[in-house]
């Protein structure tokens, strides 16, 4: 498969200007550092509060800027000319989420900077925080496929706000709701899991099934929104 | 000629409702072909699926002789070129980063963006947010945007229906190059003096149908009732026939004195129109 570098960076250059411009979408982008800001002073935060800023971050800063900039295409017609350009799939599909990605790269390192956290493996953490950050890239571009505008994206992306930035909280509840053990699987409650062990002095080898859970919910994600693009396309 | 659009029985019904039933034409290489048709007649529908953004119920469509579904592969659609009631733009963004983001996407150097913007009448607003631009001018930058790349098919739906005659005639003179240089141009329409301007043959459709087919001047030619109206001094007008006598006749008025004017009856394709299929364009 060939993936054209000028048109994936001439997609991301465009995004960047349009959301530099979109007070609105990028704000949300200080809602996290916000709180790690304020979370930091008040020092010594346990691992869970932590990652639920960094969780807190992947719904708001990467599924939800990408869902609101794919409805918004949406929304202006403007995705349906992309889609008849000879941009393929994936260099529209990995264009319009690149600037997702580096954002949350950027905000990710800032919150962990005020939260004064630095993992006892920075490699092992960095390599699921980027896995993570695909499959939330990956869940807001299927959310903003689905809606019609960026308003009709604020809304959809709550429920998904709610499960994944808070979801690892409802195992607390698992003993009187033996259903709620699912919730060990979502993505985000791995990404505590991974980093509670790599604090403990685990290795990519201890972590592996941590790393598969979180890749498994990559390649689903990816298929899902793969399938509902290529059903765009067409009327 | 060679073929660039090839359509054999086409048909798309959508639930209980025939959009289009058993079309069938060809566009040859260089020609610019006009689909005309009142709304609602299954023009929009004909090139959402010549650009594969839709598939049909029965029949075949052919476009640079593979079947229209192929160009949902990339490298195909840099061929084509395609203008829709619809088609959007970066409203927080200029003009000029706009189509420097197709120039990017179809590999075409930024120079191609002065020219283009000058064929729609836009040079001196590059640099506007497109946010500010009027209807009629965001009608022509996303015309500018359709044939920024020299696509060699280019389809545009209902192209002038936002603008005024000046900025109308603009896009003309801009097809008009478009057509000297070699692309062909489907267009769809419902305004009978964009086609006859443009169009080398027109089909005229209705209700899913396809009426007439020819060139306008033949079409003209078909349904003329091959006489002439004379308007003479004291108001009275007079339709004299085509031939012999009417000459001598028209000779008779001419030589005392007595014409103001002399119209030919030769119809529009909008009279045309209405004769064949019953309904009024618009």
């Amino acid at each position: 498969m060939n993936m054209s570098i000028k048109r994936l960076m001439a997609i991301f250059n465009k995004d960047y200007k349009d959301l530099s411009r979109n007070l609105y979408v990028s704000f949300t982008v200080v809602v996290p550092l916000f709180l790690a800001a304020f979370m930091g002073r008040q020092g010594n935060i346990a691992l869970e509060q932590q990652y639920m800023v960094y969780n807190l971050t992947l719904c708001l800063v990467t599924a939800y800027i990408q869902c609101a900039l794919i409805a918004e295409e949406k929304e202006k017609n403007t995705l349906r000319n992309l889609m008849l350009s000879p941009a393929s799939t994936m260099e529209i599909l990995a264009g319009k989420g690149l600037l997702s990605f580096a954002t949350t790269l950027l905000v990710l390192g800032l919150s962990a900077f005020f939260l004064d956290y630095m993992p006892k493996d920075l490699i092992v953490v960095t390599a699921a925080m980027v896995l993570s950050a695909i499959f939330y890239i990956g869940l807001g571009t299927a959310l903003g496929l689905m809606t019609k505008s960026a308003m009709e994206a604020s809304v959809i992306i709550m429920p998904f706000v709610f499960v994944f930035s808070f979801g690892t909280s409802l195992s607390f509840f698992a003993d009187k709701y033996p259903f709620l053990h699912a919730a060990d699987y979502l993505p985000n409650a791995q990404l505590l899991l991974l980093a509670k062990e790599v604090e403990l002095g685990a290795g990519f080898a201890d972590v592996w099934s941590n790393l598969g859970i979180i890749a498994i919910w990559v390649v689903v994600m990816t298929a899902i929104t793969v399938a509902i693009y290529r059903k765009r396309m067409v009327d | 000629m060679e073929n660039i659009i090839e359509v054999r029985s086409l048909a798309k019904i959508f639930g209980n409702q025939t959009a289009l039933a058993d079309v069938s034409f060809n566009v040859g290489k260089g020609e610019t072909f006009g689909f005309l048709g009142p709304s609602g007649s299954g023009k929009t529908t004909t090139i959402k699926i010549l650009t594969a953004q839709m598939s049909q119920t029965d029949g075949e469509a052919f476009v640079f002789g593979s079947p229209a579904a192929d160009l949902r592969k990339p490298d195909k659609r840099s061929k084509i070129g395609i203008l829709t009631d619809n088609s959007g733009l970066y409203e927080r963004l200029s003009v000029y980063d706009n189509l420097k983001l197709y120039c990017d996407l179809y590999d075409v150097s930024y120079t191609r963006i002065e020219e283009v913007l000058q064929m729609v009448n836009l040079e001196d607003t590059k640099k506007k947010k497109v946010a500010k631009l009027s209807k009629g001018m965001l009608q022509r930058v996303n015309l500018a945007r359709a044939f920024l790349h020299k696509p060699a098919l280019l389809f545009l739906d209902e192209p002038t229906s936002a603008l005024d005659p000046v900025n109308t005639k603009h896009i003309y003179k801009g097809l008009q190059t478009l057509k000297e240089e070699g692309t062909t141009i489907f267009l769809t329409t419902h305004d009978m003096n964009e086609a006859e301007e443009l169009c080398d043959r027109v089909a005229f459709l209705n209700k899913g149908t396809i009426q007439l087919l020819d060139s306008p001047k033949s079409l003209r030619r078909q349904f003329t009732d091959h006489t002439i109206t004379v308007e003479l001094v004291d108001g009275n007008k007079e339709i004299i026939d085509i031939g012999a006598n009417g000459a001598s006749k028209l000779y008779n008025y001419m030589s005392e004195n007595k014409v103001i004017s002399i119209n030919s009856n030769e119809p529009t394709l909008g009279d045309i129109f209405v004769e064949v299929t019953g309904r009024k364009l618009s």
